[in-house]
């Protein structure tokens, strides 16, 4: 593993190069218009190949974090996943995305990061998720549209064969959006209703699902876990919603990549067995028979 | 200012603010009386139907946990279901039994590892483990109900009206309270 980190950073490293030239030329560009700005737009004539070296560093580097993906990360997952599937190129359906319940409908979107297989026989699927509203702005001279990401991160579902009537969701700041007639209710712990709102369509669901036990859980994932986290408890579906604002198995640029960075990709799927374990999803009860 | 509309402002504000506020309170604290109905009546479905699954283990484990069977024989009150007028209390001595029960059958089939890999006996026992967990919830519901309108109760001033429509604290339905208590009681 060590040599092929090695070949990686140095190939980032040439391309992080190549940006670093782009931009300096375009920023030298910048400079010599204001400097020259009597003899017309000649200062910008090392603008375009600046740009242009730039982009196309950039583009060697998503090719570059794909091909990490590809050859490293693969690897990886399938030795910490059962039956691990990984595909880089593409994410959840937006079927699964909704299905959650905690999601309100997007404008735009993009999904990558495929990741599906059994972690202590629970079967789980996840994917990374972007979700943007459209906004629209009316200015003096025309009309601005423009995107803001309101959900960023992973979405997981998992196998939750525990039945219950009704259904739940425990979230992080955020409501449900969906037509069911989901309830706020408070649970006996203060500190969990500090953390979390849960709305249930069924009261007595709430407190059958959310044991003392499980709600010390998702309260113990939570403090592990940067950003807002949504879970819903759908018919024989646990759906967790990581929005961290963070793209996840994704190269960083100007970030050497050794040991320590690559134990942060193996952090991202610790926390898949993190929430079968402390969620207990791998007790019997839970499995399909 | 007009005279009548400064007596007009004074009235609404001595009569009508408190009169509507005081309406508010008492609707909510019924309501909350409301779900503390409704969370009963949850235990007691949860208590019959631990009730029944226990009596389907105790006829499965007859042969080996022989004490158990006949000290739950013995509750020959409940045989017919749970009684709509059983208190709270009584509740919980009910809820306590059964666990002594259990518990000693629990004890006696260690002995036994065949009956334990009998696949009737495990399914009983997944059972039982759910509806417990059911009882528990149910338990715990009614709790927080409790909880919510005994806060209102003794909270100034809302404990104002409370003490004018005679409602008083709620009683709890513990867990624990005879779950301990040696398994030889008698019923």
């Amino acid at each position: 593993m060590n040599s092929e980190l090695i070949r990686f950073q140095q190939e980032k490293k040439n391309i992080e190069k190549q940006v670093i030239i782009g931009s300096g030329l375009s920023l030298l560009s910048v400079i010599l218009f204001v400097a020259l700005i009597n003899y017309g737009p000649w200062g910008l004539i090392l603008l375009v190949p600046g740009v242009i070296y730039m982009a196309l560093g950039a583009s060697k580097f998503k090719k570059l974090s794909n091909k990490f993906k590809h050859e490293v990360l693969a690897e990886v997952i399938t030795k910490f996943v059962d039956e691990g599937v990984f595909e880089p190129s593409r994410g959840l359906s937006l079927n699964t995305v909704y299905a959650t319940e905690f999601l309100k409908r997007a404008d735009r979107y993009h999904v990558e990061d495929y990741l599906a297989g059994k972690i202590d026989g629970v079967d789980f699927i996840s994917s990374d998720v972007k979700l943007e509203e459209r906004h629209v702005e009316h200015t003096k001279n025309g009309t601005r549209t423009y995107y803001v990401s309101y959900f960023l991160g992973r979405i997981f579902e998992f196998e939750f064969n525990k039945t219950f009537d009704g259904y739940l969701q425990v979230l992080e700041g955020a409501r449900p959006h969906s037509k069911r007639k989901y309830k706020k209710v408070k649970l006996e712990s203060i500190d969990f209703n500090k953390k979390f709102k849960t709305y249930t369509t069924n009261e007595h669901s709430a407190f059958y699902v959310l044991t003392p036990h499980l709600m010390e859980s998702l309260m113990d994932f939570e403090k592990n876990n940067k950003g807002k986290i949504y879970f819903s408890f759908i018919d024989t579906k646990l759906y967790l919603g990581i929005n961290n604002f963070k793209d996840t198995f994704e190269l960083k640029m100007f970030r050497e990549l050794n040991e320590s960075s690559f134990e942060e990709f193996k952090r991202e799927l610790y926390v898949i067995k993190d929430v079968v374990t402390e969620l207990k999803l791998n007790n019997n009860i839970f499995k399909k028979e | 200012m007009d005279p009548i509309f400064v007596v007009l402002i004074v009235v609404v504000v001595l009569i009508v603010v408190p009169l509507l506020w005081y309406i508010g309170v008492m609707n909510s604290l019924r309501q909350m009386e409301v779900k503390i109905n409704e969370a009963e009546s949850g235990i007691d479905v949860a208590l019959t139907k631990r009730f029944d699954v226990l009596t389907k283990i105790v006829n499965t484990v007859k042969g080996y946990a022989k004490h158990e069977a006949e000290t739950f024989e013995n509750v020959t009150k409940w045989r017919a279901g749970l009684p709509k007028t059983l208190s709270l209390q009584e509740k919980q001595e009910f809820m306590g039994k059964m666990d002594a029960v259990q518990s000693g059958i629990n004890i006696a089939v260690e002995a036994y590892p065949d009956l334990k890999a009998e696949k009737l006996f495990s399914n009983l026992q997944a059972s039982i483990s759910d509806v417990e967990e059911h009882l528990q919830a149910a338990r715990r519901l009614y709790n927080s109900n409790v909880s919510r309108i005994n806060t209102v109760i003794v909270t100034f001033p809302r404990s104002i009206v409370a003490g004018m429509i005679h409602m008083e604290k709620k009683e709890f339905f513990e867990a624990e309270t005879t779950k301990r208590e040696d398994v030889e009681i008698s019923f």
